[in-house]
């Protein structure tokens, strides 16, 4: 029936080649993200230059890689969100700024003889959905001017602890949402 | 041209260990645990970004940059991090007696109802 077959040439009609499982295809990616950064911080070979010393060094950071990538994968699954870059640009631009803000906010702070501090708590009602967003929200906060996230209070808000009420820091927060909003896809708006 | 950026190298180094300076200080004279982290983790933040923004000079491209950078990078993970985790830790019990300020940012529409009037 299929004469016309060429011999010995396989095929693949019960067995997709593009069927391989997401997670398989992630955790090559990553373990080879991961390998990459590991050769371009060891940089095996500049120092060691004889081949058995390099095989074992390759063999080290493939380990690293591998178990790097199956932590990764463990904490953080694959998910389908796209970065956008201009807006991931922005939000850069904005958060080396504001870390230099909050820099010498507290130098100021710490060196001034009157000890000018107006600590107290804020619930800040969160719209970036529990997860990876909200992780990263609470980081990038944890590093802004005179903001530091303490837990997940009533009403899902996140509560702050704050070097000074006086300052507008709520103001602060939901400028650092929007942007961040905006790198995960959110487009104008939150979520 | 090497003589100014090994200027640049100075003035940002020192710079970088003036807010490690500060953070410290901070630390010493910041009244409790959650204060003195701020004090800790926006200081260092910068005070280690200065310092491997005046060492980018002396070291070699690219790969002693990206060790550079990604040095800065990690530090700053682990600090927000930790930050965060500290926090939590070492939270008063009123922590969660915080209220959403009146003067509600950007109208949020799940804000609760103001309270300044009944």
């Amino acid at each position: 029936m299929h004469a016309n077959r060429l011999p010995g040439r396989p095929t693949f009609t019960d067995q997709d080649p593009t069927a391989a499982t997401p997670s398989v295809l992630a955790a090559l990616a990553r373990g080879a993200g991961f390998f990459g950064f590991w050769l371009l911080l060891a940089r095996p070979g500049t120092d060691t230059p004889s081949t058995p010393d390099l095989a074992a060094d390759l063999v080290v950071g493939l380990l690293a890689a591998a178990a790097a990538a199956w932590v990764s994968l463990r904490l953080l699954p694959p998910a389908r969100k796209r970065l956008h870059v201009g807006a991931l640009a922005r939000f850069a631009v904005h958060f080396v700024w504001q870390s230099m803000v909050a820099g010498v906010d507290v130098a100021r702070r710490a060196f001034d003889p009157r000890l000018p501090l107006n600590p107290g708590y804020l619930a800040y009602p969160v719209r970036l959905a529990p997860g990876t967003g909200r992780a990263a929200f609470g980081a990038v906060t944890s590093l802004m001017p005179g903001t530091l996230p303490v837990g997940t209070g009533a009403d899902d808000a996140l509560v702050y602890h704050c070097l000074d009420l006086d300052q507008p820091v709520a103001a602060g927060l939901a400028r650092d949402e929007a942007l961040l909003a905006r790198v995960r896809g959110g487009g104008g708006g939150c979520r | 041209m090497s003589l100014a950026l090994d200027l640049f190298t100075i003035v940002a180094v020192t710079l970088g260990a003036i807010f490690f300076l500060a953070g410290t200080v901070g630390l010493l004279r910041f009244p409790d645990t959650l204060t003195r982290l701020h004090a800790l983790t926006k200081a260092d933040n910068l005070g280690l970004g200065l310092v491997v923004l005046g060492l980018l000079p002396q070291a070699t491209a690219p790969f002693g940059w990206i060790g550079l950078i990604a040095v800065w990078l990690l530090a700053l993970l682990s600090g927000a991090t930790v930050g965060q985790l500290l926090a939590e830790a070492v939270r008063p019990p009123e922590w969660d007696q915080a209220r959403t300020p009146d003067a509600s940012p950007v109208g949020h529409p799940n804000a609760p109802e103001a309270s300044s009037h009944d």
